[in-house]
């Protein structure tokens, strides 16, 4: 009992000081502890509109050159056709999401030039929610390698695996007779990159060996490289920009927008 | 004339499209895809005229609503009115369509209609029109002319009178000075004489009698010169005769006298105390610091971080009286000038981009590049508006470093491992020749990118095609036995993974080649790394040679071997190179040099300008960076690096 009431009367006169300071000289002690107040809530305020900002709401559309994310972008906003030319920067507009929230993303379109690519994408990896992957069936069997150089880049990404973005591997081009199915991309693909992550990581280090971002491993050491074993959803669809009929008829996208109303 | 113009937005969306002579629309895309990814995305933007096969192509960009616009014609002929129409074209589009490019962005160039045709066709017409007004002046008739003016007796030039003039006109030195001098002499008379004997006849021409007015101010001047030249010739006869007058002796003033009256010198003070007297001597002052320890010798103390700073101050107190003095609306012009939306100007960027060209010239860009680069980020830039709080310097810093990042992008896959399973599964090797000139360190390398091979498990077959420098299959059979040591066959199942195919010195080289890619064939070998001879781009035979050992052996990597020291030169070396590569090749497409190995990385701290070069000229990537003498000092390119030691202060 003793020291308790000790320390309650080491606290009284300290209580009793304080209350007597706040109502003589009211003045300068209640301004300063208002102004603090004020700063407080200002910085509260501020943290939760930049955190509302800075919340991933952006979808990315990347790909090969010519693979058809400019006109799949057009398709996914206005159900349009348009002709398009090689993007030499990146378009952005918002899309409302055909769900029962009604919540909208906003849909970026990256060039898909080699020399532009992995610019753009340091960008806006960081906003981003998911990351569509388009890639051009019929021309698949040519480009096999760059597009699987690309998608390894991709997936090595650390922004990517911290956020685990999940992604869409858009086989785009389907209303062409010679395109691929996704089943023969996506064995393909996993063949491919299978070699890659031997290959990539064997490469010279980079000069000036300072991050070694691109080393991470893909998938598990010793067995057969499978979509499933990446920490990210992988899932692949097929679709067409163009649709059956080009400017008249509308495009094949059902799949594209079931996926992105699922994410939003 | 055209063949088709059409409009389209950075971001890829073909905003209105005009089919001249050529057929559907698609058939323009090609040519405009072929145009932006030469041009616009390999920072070509200097000049704004492309050529694609038959096409010309001329565009402009728009910075500030983020358009191109593009015009083909055929390249056999001359437009001279398509640079007026696209600038009309240009300033049309943007003050009808503002609205759609202002507000909305992306959606807006989605939603909005562009219905520009009838406004285009007006302008093209006007642009025609306009080329065809100015017709060529219409000849002047010959009654217009003075010719007809003149008689034809006052043009009879006498044979009589002219010796004398000539005469007295013999020692002026100008021809011209004679011929209008004989002729002001001569016309004058004869229209003197004309005058006097056919007074009526005269009265009728009256621009005669005006001409001979002009004929007597003529002729004075005449004179007036001819007085002058003859003051001067007769200057000239005077100190002839002076001189054939007489040769006197010359006679010195001192000849005679002896040598101790020119014994200028003091009598000798060695050893003589009185004669020089002791110095004040300050010993502080001739030592200095007198807390340094006796003997010992001090590093050069390196200020630079200090320097900088100082600068900087310097330059803003330069600024700041300067904005006391323009008063409070010169203050508040800068304020304005850092907050709102300001449009560049080629003027604002003028100075700046001067700065950044030297800048790069310094660090080791070759100057025409470094020209070219500037050029196109100007281009890039011109009437872009700028955010708050951006200068137009960091505005343009970040154009530019966006473009070298851009330019040492490859444009191609670079994974060479991935490439050579790829022959392995083929049963075929996989043949890498290195080509460069004298001393950049072909071989030195080509022993570095062997060892990663077998590093990574693939065999390798040495080719010694360099027969002509001294020691050059020695060097080469030293680095087999050293990488075999490394890497002996017990630890490779029982197989030698490096061989040398050597045939001594003196051979053909393309020969030596043929025989080593067939004898890798044969045994099983993955890779085949042909070393070929250092050569100068000049000489022709030389270059002959190394284009028909291209040509007849088909490699599948050309890599030409730079320093990373050279200056100006690599965009030479490069260019002649190329250039004797494509002469020689029989092929439909000739084989050019498909990466850059970029050796002595080492030796330059920050100044690697040479990368950017080598990369902008042939747009090819680089593959390797050698950065010492041993066998691990093989890197591959990181473009942020490089780019941030460039742009680097």
């Amino acid at each position: 009992m003793a020291p308790e009431g000790d320390q309650r009367s080491g606290l009284q006169p300290y209580l009793e000081s304080l209350r007597r300071e706040l109502q003589v000289s009211d003045s300068i002690l209640l301004s300063v502890l208002l102004a603090l107040l004020a700063v407080a809530l200002t910085l509260l305020v501020w943290k939760l509109i930049w955190g509302r900002k800075s919340s991933r709401r952006t979808v990315l559309l990347v790909g090969l050159c010519d693979s058809g994310k400019t006109l799949l972008f057009v398709r996914l906003l206005t159900g349009t056709y348009r002709n398009t030319q090689t993007s030499i920067t990146d378009s952005s507009a918002v899309y409302r999401v055909s769900n029962d929230k009604g919540s909208s993303v906003t849909l970026i379109d990256l060039p898909g030039h080699e020399s532009l690519r992995l610019q753009f994408l340091e960008k806006f990896k960081a906003a981003a929610r998911a990351i569509v992957f388009v890639v051009d069936s019929v021309a698949f069997q040519r480009e096999v390698k760059d597009v699987a150089e690309f998608l390894y880049q991709v997936l090595t990404d650390c922004t990517v695996l911290k956020n685990t973005l999940p992604l869409l591997i858009a086989c785009n081009k389907q209303d062409i007779t010679m395109a691929k199915s996704a089943k023969l991309i996506q064995q393909q693909l996993e063949k491919e990159l299978n070699t890659l992550r031997v290959t990539r990581s064997a490469a010279p280090s980079i000069l000036d060996g300072s991050t070694s971002s691109g080393t991470a491993q893909l998938g598990k050491k010793g067995k057969e490289f499978d979509f499933s074993q990446l920490p990210m959803k992988v899932e692949l669809v097929e679709c067409s920009a163009r649709g059956s009929k080009a400017e008249e008829g509308s495009a094949d996208i059902e799949d594209l927008e079931k996926w992105l109303a699922r994410i939003a | 004339m055209l063949d088709f113009f059409t409009i389209f937005s950075k971001g890829g969306l073909v905003l209105w499209c005009f089919q001249g002579v050529r057929g559907p629309a698609a058939a323009c895309t090609a040519p405009v895809n072929a145009l932006i990814r030469s041009v616009l995305l390999q920072e070509r933007g200097g000049n704004n005229s492309f050529n694609h096969e038959a096409l010309t192509l001329k565009y402009k960009l728009d910075n500030q609503f983020e358009l191109v616009f593009v015009v083909g014609f055929q390249k056999i002929l001359t437009l001279t009115y398509v640079d007026k129409l696209i600038d009309d074209v240009h300033k049309e589009f943007r003050d009808k369509y503002r609205n759609e490019f202002q507000h909305k962005g992306a959606l807006g160039l989605l939603n909005g209609t562009f219905d520009f045709k009838e406004d285009f066709l007006h302008l093209l017409r006007e642009a025609e029109e306009s080329s065809k007004i100015r017709a060529p002046t219409a000849m002047k008739t010959f009654e217009q002319s003075l010719k007809s003016q003149k008689t034809v007796k006052s043009m009879i030039e006498t044979r009589g009178e002219k010796p004398k003039e000539k005469a007295k006109n013999k020692k002026n030195k100008g021809s011209k000075k004679e011929a209008s001098g004989t002729e002001a002499a001569t016309v004058p008379s004869k229209a003197a004489s004309d005058a006097k004997q056919n007074p009526p006849a005269a009265t009728g021409d009256r621009e005669e009698l005006t001409r001979d007015e002009i004929l007597q101010k003529n002729r004075e001047e005449f004179f007036k010169k001819r007085l002058k030249g003859g003051e001067k010739s007769n200057k000239s006869p005077k100190p002839e005769t002076q001189k054939e007058k007489g040769k006197k002796p010359r006679v010195w003033e001192l000849g005679n006298s002896n040598a101790k009256v020119l014994d200028y010198s003091n009598s000798t003070t060695n050893g003589n105390t009185d004669t020089c007297p002791t110095e004040e001597y300050d010993p502080d002052t001739a030592l200095g610091d007198r807390d340094r320890e006796p003997g010992r010798l001090y590093d050069l103390e390196y200020e630079s971080d200090e320097e900088e700073p100082e600068e900087e101050k310097v330059i803003q107190n330069s600024s700041q009286p300067r904005a006391k003095k323009g008063g409070l609306g010169g203050m508040f012009g800068m304020l304005k000038g850092l907050v709102g939306s300001k449009s560049l100007t080629r003027e604002d960027m003028d100075s700046v981009l001067e700065k950044m060209k030297d800048h790069l010239i310094t660090k080791n860009v070759a100057a025409e590049i470094a020209v070219q680069l500037c050029e196109s980020v100007a281009k890039k830039l011109e009437g872009k508006v700028m955010g708050t709080f951006t200068t137009v310097t960091s505005t343009v810093k970040q154009a530019l470093q966006e473009s070298l990042v851009q330019i040492l992008q490859p444009q191609r896959r670079v994974d060479m491992l991935r490439d050579v399973m790829d022959a392995q599964r083929h049963r075929r090797p996989y043949v890498v020749t290195f080509c460069g000139v004298n001393g950049v360190g072909k071989s030195t390398n080509l022993a570095k990118i062997s060892f990663w091979l077998i590093e990574n498990g693939f065999s390798v077959l040495i080719a010694a095609c360099d027969t002509f420098r001294a020691g050059a299959v020695e060097q080469l059979r030293t680095h087999t036995r050293r990488l075999n040591a490394l890497h002996p066959p017990e630890s490779h199942g029982g197989r030698t993974m490096v061989q040398l195919y050597e045939k001594g010195y003196g051979k053909d080289a393309a020969g030596i080649a043929m025989e080593a890619i067939s004898y890798a064939r044969n045994q099983g070998f993955d890779v085949v790394l042909v070393d070929t001879a250092g050569r100068m781009q000049d000489n022709a035979p030389l270059m002959t040679a190394l284009a028909k050992l291209i040509a007849v052996n088909t490699p599948d990597l050309v890599l030409f071997v730079g320093e990373a020291l050279v200056g100006n030169e690599a965009v030479d070396q490069l260019v002649k190179f190329n250039k004797a590569l494509a002469d020689h090749s029989m092929a439909q497409t000739p084989r050019l040099i498909d990466g850059i190995v970029l050796t002595k990385f080492d030796t330059i701290d920050d100044k690697v300008g040479a990368a950017i070069s080598m990369t902008y000229i042939t747009s090819k990537p680089i593959v390797f960076v050698g950065t010492g003498q041993t066998y691990c000092d093989l890197r591959s390119l990181n473009a942020k690096a490089v780019v941030t030691a460039l742009m680097k202060a």
